[in-house]
């Protein structure tokens, strides 16, 4: 109870935002709307897992957002070239895995921080993006979005893909010797050479694992609609980093998981349509939500300063 | 070495007084300047500029960048200054960068407009203004009101809170609102920061939140096909209605689906006719400073303000023109 302390805090406030919703707003609960707005999210949490993994370790992959923009274009292309959807998946999901394997070898192999490695990497992404685009849509053909499955059952599909993601991801990263390698080398990454694990192939992989995960989540989002826009996914990187941070995976690595990023992204994702649901003011949608991300690291420095790192 | 830069220099003196002898005995050269030349928006430009020059019997040059790049415009300019056009005129990338090169021309005598982009106010004579925020705003104010009969709640999407233009266009929507609308009501405005999926996302809870919502106006172009696709999901098509300011190929399957009833802009082929008609009366000496007026063939006349031409109402794109048009 005590570990958990931290992400069910999280989940407590979560579950006092819906009960505040069914009290004031009870439109919120219309089914449609409601699994429209689920759908929306689930290539986020489909990230998450991956930035998850990435913070854990003590690293940090700020180009998510950029890779994620490079994927759906390419995902989209491939599609107006008449690709069948079964060809499409995998090559946005290679794609992502290579720009991820670019991160992680700079990374890892070169020993560069992460931080910078990916700032490079981001801007680099979205500027050849925009040359080649120059901003302009792709138009899928038809039985590209839902998958040609239909709104209903697409839907359905994309957010149970997601939450199967979430479950195999939590479960491997406790149950699984490779999941607690990433804790190991997230705590302290000589402890772990010492015991004869090899923390930069660890590193090198969850940047991969990143990059597919965000390749495969891109694909996710493409099937939601019939166009893709190749700004979409900016400002992913900070919506996802701040998920998985208020959902307490700490920023300084070793500890945290991915129930809590979920709840942390829930909590997050649900702050804008509270307040179109509450008639409140626009202007306050970031500002909550910087908040909340403020409260959850002040509480993690709290409790890092109580000497109870784990 | 030497020798090779004399006949080189007698070369250019040869062709340039094979142009200058060309363009005095017959046609005016104008040369026209867009952002990036592969670009669709300019091209409709480009063939409204094509039927103005036939009419004017003038010859046409069409050059820019292949992506919006600003030295390479600057480049285009300075090789048409040494060629001697009569008249350039520019959408300007970089409204200083390009202001130098458009200076040197006006000094060598070439008549310098702008169109759809301004550079600076003393390195071009006019500015062919394709629309001005209080255009904008009423035209769309005006069409939303047409579309929802002049009364209901309708809701706005817009690209940020704080956004120059965002606020300016927003400004004159509501302004128009108050003075002519008194029965339609502004019930919520969101911002998607330039992003569909997120316009989508707001859409659909502002779906949810106002039942009674008649209408949704976009005012930054991801906005429309973002709204429009969450309506389509809400199964609301027809019930709640879509438009706002877009491009046509990014709305082209909603509006044919019935979902985004109107997409607002300038009509891009005006711009080029028009700006081709200014440039010329502009080398003719039939349009001075403080000229009021512009007569432009076909399109019959536009008010100048100041130095700036105004090419007037926004031009609405639906279902019975929309195929016209591919930018």
């Amino acid at each position: 109870m005590k570990t958990y302390f931290r992400e069910l805090s999280v989940a407590a406030a979560l579950v006092v935002v819906l009960l505040a919703l069914a009290v004031f707003a009870p439109a919120f609960y219309q089914p449609q709307p409601l699994l429209s707005l689920l759908t929306r999210e689930a290539p986020t949490l489909v990230v998450a897992c991956g930035m998850a993994l990435v913070i854990i370790s003590r690293q940090i992959d700020i180009s998510v957002g950029a890779q994620f923009s490079v994927c759906s274009v390419c995902a989209g292309l491939l599609a107006a070239r008449g690709w069948p959807i079964y060809l499409v998946l995998p090559a946005s999901a290679a794609c992502g895995a290579f720009l991820g394997a670019l991160n992680g070898a700079l990374v890892a192999g070169l020993r560069l921080p992460s931080i910078v490695v990916t700032l490079a990497t981001m801007v680099t992404l979205r500027q050849g993006l925009n040359l080649v685009r120059q901003g302009e849509f792709v138009n899928l053909p038809d039985g590209v979005q839902w998958l040609g499955l239909g709104q209903t059952a697409g839907q359905w599909l994309i957010v149970l893909t997601a939450l199967g993601f979430l479950v195999a991801f939590g479960l491997g990263l406790r149950h699984l010797a490779a999941g607690r390698f990433v804790y190991a080398v997230g705590s302290d990454a000589e402890a772990a050479r010492l015991a004869g694990l090899r923390p930069q192939l660890a590193t090198f992989l969850v940047f991969v694992l990143l990059g597919a995960l965000t390749g495969l989540a891109a694909m996710m989002n493409v099937a939601q609609s019939p166009q893709v826009q190749p700004l979409s996914g900016s400002g992913l990187e900070l919506k996802v980093i701040a998920a998985v941070v208020v959902g307490g995976v700490a920023i300084s690595g070793g500890r945290g998981n991915l129930w809590g990023a979920f709840a942390g992204l829930l909590l997050l994702a649900c702050v804008a349509p509270a307040l179109t649901h509450l008639h409140v003011e626009a202007y306050w949608e970031k500002a909550i939500q910087g908040a909340i991300i403020l409260l959850a690291v002040v509480a993690d420095g709290l409790r890092s300063r109580k000497g109870g790192h784990r | 070495m030497k020798k090779l830069l004399h006949v080189c220099a007698a070369g250019a003196v040869f062709l340039a007084s094979l142009v200058t002898a060309s363009a005095a005995d017959a046609k005016l050269v104008v040369a026209m300047l867009p952002k990036s030349k592969g670009n669709a928006y300019f091209i409709s430009c480009k063939a409204g500029a094509d039927k103005a020059a036939k009419e004017l019997g003038v010859q046409l040059l069409f050059d820019g960048p292949t992506d919006s790049n600003a030295a390479k415009q600057n480049e285009i300019v300075e090789n048409w200054i040494t060629l001697g056009v009569d008249v350039i005129a520019v959408a300007a990338e970089n409204k200083e960068g390009i202001s130098t090169a458009l200076r040197k021309a006006q000094k060598q005598g070439i008549k310098v407009l702008t169109y759809d982009a301004d550079a600076m106010t003393d390195a071009r004579s006019f500015f062919v203004n394709q629309a001005t925020p209080e255009g904008i705003g009423q035209g769309l104010m005006d069409e939303a009101a047409r579309l929802t009969g002049g009364e209901g709640e309708f809701a706005m999407i817009v690209a940020s809170l704080t956004a120059a233009n965002q606020r300016e266009w927003q400004k004159h929507v509501e302004a128009r609102l108050k003075e002519k609308y008194p029965k339609m009501k502004l019930v919520a405005v969101r911002p998607c920061d330039d992003l569909k999926d997120k316009a989508q996302s707001e859409a659909t809870a502002m779906l949810s939140a106002n039942p009674k919502l008649k209408l949704i106006m976009a005012i930054c172009s991801p906005g429309v096909p973002g709204a429009a696709e969450a309506v389509k999901q809400a199964g609301q098509t027809g019930k709640v209605k879509v438009m706002g300011l877009g491009l046509p190929n990014e709305n082209r399957r909603y509006v044919k689906e019935g979902v985004t009833d109107s997409i607002i802009l300038w009509n891009t082929g005006d711009l080029g006719y028009l700006t081709i008609y200014a440039g010329v009366a502009l080398a003719k000496d039939e349009l001075k400073q403080g000229a009021k007026t512009l007569k432009a063939g076909s399109l019959g006349t536009f008010s100048i303000v100041g130095d700036n031409i105004l090419l007037g109402k926004p031009f609405i794109f639906n279902k019975a023109n929309i195929d016209q048009f591919d930018f």
